[in-house]
């Protein structure tokens, strides 16, 4: 009923505005041959003003209200420095945004036809094309040169510190593999062949190889405060994408094709939650868990690239915490070498031809 | 730069007037398969608008569940069925909504609906010429057109759903042709890919018939340069689509042999719940940068013509000229070669080569050159004009703001350093729909509003087009201006609820999704007065009348359209077709409001092409 009753207050709506539209139209019409449309332009001019205004008012508003929700400040240093870049450019397009929309819209209000004068015949100035064509020029070229040191910087191999510590994330449908590389530091080898991958080891660890023996899986991410680590990304199926908000951290995972990301988490989970304690927005109750925003903070790993229907679904929590900490939790973690041992013997028929669910026409 | 002469055009003076009234017409040739430029003009534009709606109202079906993803909405069942069970999106359709509403927008309304219109009705009026190079395959593009279409909205009545791994068609997702891996990789996707291939020979035919009526058939006196901006733009256009449409349908192609015929070009070591499939050595990036290299050039075939557009009311409603012509085309030819160099923006977090993610950077923020170039003179245009400040003004108006706005925005995601942040998340959603989509729909309207009456020999109606104007002005802001705080957020996903960290702008996306409602239902008033204004509109009336022939000029334009009778023609004109003696923009020179390109120039006066 409500549904009905919305649907034809908004058909009515349409049928009012059509025939008061209509309406103006006819007596345009009675003055025959060319329209004056002196009236509307003055009006109009108006209208774009208080429009501009509007619009200046709902950025102002939106920056007052969203800006303290957004995702705080980096917790990697690279990502500082690439926040400091946005900011850096928000603040120079923030200042050509505000003057070129001004003088739009006063443009056109100021010498809209109703004020009377004639148009000023004035088709080009050389001096001027040059000046806005040197100024965003130079101006840019600063951003470029910024961004592109920055940009090297993070995916320099040679700034990588030898003391890195190296976690391996596999995405799939629709959850994060992560595997660490257990107390001596050295994977596993992983061969992609029918012989090794199975439902059982989808990641096609190779037993046989001793460094493969205490590696260990986990359902969170744990990173320690200031170790450099070195993500190795990979995946099974579809394409993902590997992206830690905080951290400033996305890179692609695309099967077959291995990918790698650096970064130094420079914050601990609870420091984060310290500083987000000081910030008001933070202080506030969340109604759905009737705590402080803050202390519910967590880093969180997210996926970025559309994988299918659960997209939305990939997220792991991630732990940054200090080495102390960190080799207390590490000691806990069982390897899956042992569980995944005792089924080794696969059937060879299953592994025989290559599985593929081919031309399959709408198979459910 | 009297080189007029050099122009004459293949068929004028011999065939001209008599030839084309002994023409027989049935309703078949003269309303359906038309090879008149301007019916196929009316062709495109009612099959674009039909599109837009479609288009439109998928985005409004996911923003019900982005802006309330709690709630049910027992309505969408009914008309949804199994895709809204209980009145609730479901996962897959969700995705299948994303994805058509994207390729809907992009290739059906503000590719084919907004070149498709506006090259057709403007190239002949406007470079005076009778007709296309070869109106049949002009027909022929629109036909291609249509199947392309129907083969896309039949998609949505299969028992799979239509595509649903986004519009950028990546595999492995669309790779694998397999329900159970993504339920629109199944059926979905091969029609999909069948919609595409149509649309891009529709595409292609056309841009080769552009280019060639553009470059030869010009009538006398009408040199390159003294071409109005629009055809310009549409010039321009048409290159970079005959240039880059077929990387992807090559592209398409060999993702079809992935998909039926097990070939490995993009596919290598897929691993389906610990079963690996056979597929050997191929590459998912491959397909990005066949993709991309038409995607991206994609964007400034959707935003070329607008510009034109756009240029040519805002001239023409300042009684001004064009600020900096000659600029303006060097700045759209600029345009032109950097979109071919600037693809791998999309891929600088695909692991791609950083070496490689630098060069781009620098290609990409160099595009900002041009683009500030055309916005400033459009400015400095409308500076101590005479603006008329009707519909088609306002939403030209309308346009150069979004374009700054956006356009903006570019500068910091074409930087390669702080997309890795936002890659993939709402503030690109803010910032391409600001700057290609709603730009592109101001261009379009602003074209519509401004050539109706020499589309249908009415105007539409002014007041309905002033409402329509401030709603999706200060409604688009409101939709897309605060999604840019939605820094981090990813897009495409279907809740935020999953995540702590995402799950605090809710309120924002349900304020989001209000304004797309109402922006929606504003369009539905240009619609109405579309339709309305063919058969109702006010009539362009007769200024003079010259041998039977009415004749009008509503707007005091320069350029050659409003020098054929109002009435439209087989042949545009009945007589000889006008000589061009003067460039396109004599606004308020020589104490007149405006000089027709027509009209020679007086002993001492200069042209300024």
């Amino acid at each position: 009923m409500i549904a009905f009753l919305i649907f034809a207050t908004v058909v009515l709506l349409f049928v009012v505005l059509v025939l008061i539209a209509r309406a103006s139209e006819l007596t345009a019409d009675l003055k025959s041959g060319k329209v004056d449309y002196t009236n509307q332009s003055k009006w109009n001019g108006y209208f774009l003003l208080i429009s501009l205004v509007v619009m200046f008012v709902g950025s102002a508003i939106s920056f007052k209200v969203l800006a303290p929700v957004m995702i705080p400040k980096a917790a990697s240093i690279h990502g500082v420095n690439t926040d400091y870049l946005f900011n850096l450019t928000m603040l120079i397009i923030g200042v050509v945004f505000v003057l070129t929309q001004i003088a739009l819209f006063w443009f056109a209000y100021r010498y809209n036809e109703s004020h009377g004068h004639e148009a000023y015949f004035y088709p080009h100035n050389n001096t001027l094309e040059i000046i806005w064509t040197v100024i965003p020029s130079v101006v840019l070229v600063v951003l470029i040169t910024m961004g592109m040191y920055e940009w090297m910087r993070i995916f320099n191999p040679d700034n990588r510190d030898k003391n890195m510590m190296v976690v391996e994330a596999t995405g799939k449908q629709f959850n994060w593999m992560l595997r660490y590389s257990g107390k001596d530091g050295k994977f596993g080898e992983r061969i992609i062949d029918q012989a090794h991958v199975s439902p059982t080891n989808e990641l096609g660890i190779n037993w046989e190889d001793a460094k493969s023996h205490d590696d260990f899986m986990s359902d969170k991410l744990y990173l320690v405060k200031n170790k450099p680590v070195l993500m190795k990304l990979g995946a099974q199926d579809v394409l993902h994408s590997f992206f830690l908000p905080h951290f400033r951290v996305k890179m692609d995972c695309v099967p077959g094709i291995p990918t790698e990301f650096y970064f130094v988490p420079t914050m601990t989970t609870v420091e984060m939650q310290d500083y987000l304690k000081t910030q008001p927005w933070w202080q506030t109750i969340n109604p759905e868990s009737g705590q402080p925003r803050w202390q519910t903070f967590k880093y969180e790993l997210a996926c970025a690239e559309l994988c299918g229907k659960s997209h939305y679904g990939m997220q792991r929590d991630v732990v940054v915490v200090e080495q102390k900490e960190y080799d207390e939790w590490l000691a806990k973690q069982t390897p899956m070498y042992a569980p995944a041992t005792i089924e080794e013997p696969k059937a060879e028929a299953a592994k025989g031809d290559s599985v593929k669910p081919t031309a399959m026409l709408e198979k459910k | 730069m009297e080189t007029a002469t050099a122009h004459v055009t293949h068929h004028d003076h011999v065939h001209g007037h008599e030839e084309h009234h002994h023409e027989e017409e049935t309703f078949l040739t003269k309303y359906v398969f038309s090879q008149d430029h301007k019916m196929i003009s009316k062709q495109f534009v009612i099959t674009g608008i039909f599109w837009g709606i479609v288009g439109g109202l998928l985005s409004i079906l996911f923003r019900l569940q982005l802006g309330w993803p709690n709630e049910t909405f027992p309505f969408l069942e009914t008309f949804l069925g199994k895709w809204a069970e209980g009145g609730k999106i479901s996962q897959e359709f969700y995705y299948a909504l994303v994805t058509m509403h994207g390729t809907i927008l992009v290739f059906f309304v503000l590719t084919g609906g907004l070149s498709g219109t506006f090259a057709n009705l403007l190239i002949p009026y406007q470079v005076g010429v009778r007709d296309m190079a070869s109106p049949f395959i002009n027909m022929l593009s629109y036909w291609f057109f249509l199947s392309a279409g129907i083969v896309m909205f039949f998609s949505f009545f299969i028992q799979t759903g239509p595509a649903s791994g986004g519009w950028t068609a990546y595999p492995p997702i669309n790779g694998l042709r397999d329900t159970a891996v993504n339920l629109g990789s199944g059926l979905g996707f091969d029609l999909w890919i069948l919609g595409m291939t149509l649309f891009i020979v529709s595409s292609l035919l056309g841009g080769l018939n552009y280019i060639a009526t553009i470059l030869n058939m010009r009538t006398k006196g009408m040199s390159m340069f003294r071409m109005p901006l629009t055809i310009w733009a549409i010039l321009f256009t048409a290159v970079i689509g005959v240039l880059s449409f077929p990387a992807l349908l090559a592209g398409c192609v060999l993702l079809e042999f992935d998909r039926l015929l097990d070939t490995s070009f993009y596919l290598n070591n897929i691993i389906i719940n610990g079963n690996l499939l056979g597929y050997k050595g191929g590459s998912p990036i491959l397909f990005q940068h066949l993709f991309w290299f038409l995607g991206h050039p994609e964007v400034y075939i959707i935003i070329l013509p607008a510009m034109g557009l756009v240029s040519e009311v805002l001239a023409t409603q300042s009684r001004k000229p064009i600020f900096g012509y000659k600029a303006m085309v060097f700045s759209i030819l600029a345009i032109l070669v950097l979109s071919f160099i600037v693809w791998a923006h999309h891929m600088f977090v695909t692991g791609l080569n950083p070496n490689l993610g630098a060069v781009f950077t620098f290609f990409t923020l160099l595009i900002a050159i041009p683009s500030a170039i055309k916005v400033f003179n459009w400015i400095g245009t409308i500076w101590k004009g005479k603006v008329r400040l009707v519909t088609p003004a306002l939403f030209a108006i309308g346009f150069v703001s979004m374009f700054i706005t956006g356009g903006l925005t570019g500068i910091i995601l074409g930087n390669s350093a702080i997309d890795i942040q936002l890659h993939d998340t709402m503030f690109v959603v803010a910032h391409f729909h600001i700057v290609m989509g709603v730009s592109a729909f101001f261009g379009m309207f602003a074209g519509v509003y401004h050539w109706f009456p020499r589309l249908y020999g009415r105007y539409m109606n002014e007041t309905l087009g002033q409402i329509h104007f401030y709603i999706t002005l200060l409604g688009a802001y409101a939709i897309f201006f605060p999604m840019h705080f939605m820094t981090g957020l990813p897009r495409r996903y279907y809740t935020y609820a999953n995540f702590e960290t995402f799950n605090n702008f809710n309120f924002l996306a349900e304020f989001i999704s209000i304004a797309a409602i109402i922006v929606f239902l504003g369009q539905l008033l240009f619609v109405i007065n579309f339709f309305y204004s063919i058969f109702k509109g006010r009539k362009v009336l007769a200024e003079k009348t010259v041998d039977g022939y009415d004749y009008a000029n509503p707007w005091g334009t320069t350029t050659l359209e409003w020098s054929a009778p109002i009435e439209r023609l087989h042949g545009n004109w009945p007589g000889d077709i006008p000589t061009v003696h003067r460039w396109p923009y004599d606004y308020s020179v020589n104490g007149r409001e405006y000089i027709p390109q027509t009209e020679p120039l007086k002993p001492g006066e200069v042209s300024h092409d």
